[in-house]
């Protein structure tokens, strides 16, 4: 066996590592450039991904490094099934956001972000708060990626953290800068292809380096009890059910996942999907697997810190050759998100930011969205760079942004398919979840007495709002209705008086309950209906002249 | 759960994930073909 010295690679094979890996991505981006990039085609790809390459792309995007060092942490912390309740939750995000997004690419099946949608369904405000989360959301996600293979560069080689950073920003705007979204979801192929092969082969061969079968008998004595237990009311309550909570809200929030439903061919939504679904939970949780076999062992990453344990599990049971597959592995999980952070950043700039509120729909100029787009990507991956560089501790703002998405959520759901929401309805609704919201999670209030009685009902609320949207996306309002209800209901008793002390999860479950009465409050009275057929026409290429598209567009009347 | 159970559940995800990717690639390699076939660009 190895211990983490004696494998540390050289400088030569860490550059010739980050050459073939970013070499090679950079060589299959220019077999797809071309010397005039469409705008279009630089944020969606034209809206006809077939299914290997939107499937592939999917998977890619939504597993990041923190995906793997996350689970593996949840397997460790909360035993065997810790890495459940981190994988199949977060797969299930990509699961139960396909019946809603086959119905949003129905009524704009050429849009480009979802907040260019909601510019069209209601108007500026709704548009650019989701926008301003998208935005903020991706350069964090794109931070916490190049810091991981910062992280990563430095443990396993001389490179200092900051070289790390560096060499992969550089390695992923070059080959993401040419050709956008185009260059991110082809890559993505051969990165997700890398992942799967690295995890199909690294955990069978840890498990039977590291003495098991044998070691979940020796070793039984390291876990207790409910870490030995596969049903642990600790793992579920502790990362199982905040992130149930942040499922439509990550899914809904993340433009990467709306660039990708925005490109994918309609009729292939569904399998893309249920595909990614898979290969996301397989290999995230087989990763997670590490974090149990580690538990087992009694391993003890170094200083404490659970990040170190990924990689010192590597490096401590696999010989060179794999720890150099392990390597290319995290650099691919780390680049596919980064390169599509990249890519969502950029469309949001081109059509959002440039494309609606600068220029205007109709006069946008192609050629200047381009350049709009790669100025956007280099500018957001210096930014990146200077904020991995400081170490920011980025934590409140993570949890602003994810309670900003869970707001979201009910009033971006709802404006698809309820004729009476007003862009109004959809401001106040967001803007007073946020308000309960913080309260709650930052513990600002004492959560004694009544106090924690309303936020316990405003839970009971959230739990029925978040199963009922699931719900309703496979079956439609009356068992999504069904659902809220009996959830609600049977939830009560358990919650009531006791779910006010877990400010995580009963902070995203009151955003739920107030963004979702608020709206509702404000949008059931409504006489005026909105015409859905309009989003289509105020939403589409921006590089032909497609007749149907309305050429000076007005923004969403109200009622 | 058993040694046995225990094994089976680490090493099932592996085996799931060698499934995705052959159903990946082989859709992929499909559209590739078509393709190059069609004389089209595969993105």
């Amino acid at each position: 066996m190895n211990d983490l010295d004696s494998v540390q690679f050289s400088a030569v094979i860490i550059v010739g590592l980050l050459v073939f890996f970013y070499g090679g991505t950079f060589y299959i981006s220019t077999r797809i450039g071309k010397k005039q990039e469409n705008a279009d085609g630089y944020m969606t790809a034209g809206n006809k991904i077939g299914f290997g390459i939107s499937a592939a792309s999917m998977t890619a995007t939504w597993i990041w490094a923190s995906s793997m060092y996350a689970s593996a942490a949840s397997g460790y912390t909360y035993g065997i099934s810790g890495p459940i309740h981190y994988g199949l939750w977060g797969a299930l995000m990509i699961l139960f956001i396909y019946p809603f997004g086959k119905r949003i690419r129905s009524v704009a099946p050429k849009a480009h972000t979802l907040a260019e949608v909601m510019h069209a369904r209601h108007g500026r405000s709704s548009q650019l708060m989701l926008a301003g989360s998208n935005v903020v959301g991706s350069v964090i996600s794109l931070m916490s990626n190049f810091i991981a293979g910062g992280v990563l560069i430095a443990m396993l080689s001389p490179f200092t953290f900051i070289q790390g950073v560096i060499a992969v920003a550089g390695g992923v705007l070059l080959y993401s800068l040419w050709s956008g979204f185009r260059a991110s979801v082809l890559t993505d192929f051969v990165q997700v292809m890398a992942m799967l092969g690295a995890v199909a082969i690294i955990v069978p061969v840890i498990f039977f380096a590291a003495g098991f079968p044998a070691v979940f008998e020796s070793g039984a004595a390291n876990l207790t009890p409910q870490q030995g237990n596969f049903f642990s009311s600790d793992a579920f309550l502790g990362q199982g059910a905040p992130y149930i909570a942040a499922v439509l809200a990550y899914a809904i929030g993340n433009q990467t996942i709306a660039q990708r439903l925005f490109a994918v061919r309609e009729d292939l939504i569904k399998p893309t999907f249920i595909t990614a679904t898979i290969g996301y939970g397989a290999m995230v949780i087989g990763v997670g697997m590490l974090g149990v076999l580690a538990l087992y062992l009694g391993f003890e990453p170094t200083d404490g810190d659970i990040n170190n344990l990924i990689p010192e599990m590597a490096a401590t049971y696999l010989p060179a050759i794999l720890l150099a597959v392990f390597f290319i592995m995290i650099i691919g999980a780390l680049s596919s998100t980064a390169d599509s952070d990249l890519a969502a950043l950029s469309s949001i700039m081109m059509a959002d930011v440039y494309g609606q509120n600068i220029a205007g729909k109709g006069k946008a100029n192609p050629k200047t969205m381009l350049l709009v787009g790669r100025i956007t990507m280099v500018v957001a991956t210096a930014a990146a760079v200077a904020f991995a560089s400081l170490q920011l501790n980025i934590l409140d703002l993570l949890v602003f942004v994810g309670a900003l998405w869970g707001a979201l959520v009910f009033p971006v759901l709802a404006s698809f398919y309820w004729d009476k929401v007003t862009n109004k309805a959809f401001t106040t609704a967001v803007v007073a979840a946020l308000a309960l919201f913080l309260p709650v999670r930052f513990g600002w209030i004492p959560m004694s007495g009544g106090i924690g009685l309303i936020v316990d009902i405003l839970s009971v609320i959230g739990i029925g709002v978040v199963l009922g949207l699931m719900a309703f996306g496979f079956f439609g309002i009356r068992v999504g209705k069904i659902v809220g209800v009996v959830a609600a209901l049977v939830s009560a008793p358990f919650v009531i008086g006791f779910l006010h002390d877990y400010a995580t999860l009963s902070a995203s479950l009151v955003a739920y309950a107030v963004s979702t009465v608020v709206c509702w409050a404000m949008s059931v009275g409504q006489t005026e209906r909105f015409d859905f057929a309009l989003i289509r026409q105020r939403t589409g290429d921006f590089d032909d002249d497609d007749p149907r598209r309305d050429p000076t567009p007005e923004p969403a009347k109200e009622a | 759960m058993t040694t046995l159970a225990l094994t089976v559940y680490v090493l099932v995800w592996p085996l799931v994930v060698l499934i995705v990717m052959g159903v990946i690639g082989r859709a992929f390699f499909a559209e590739w073909r078509e393709a190059r076939r069609s004389g089209q660009d595969l993105i």
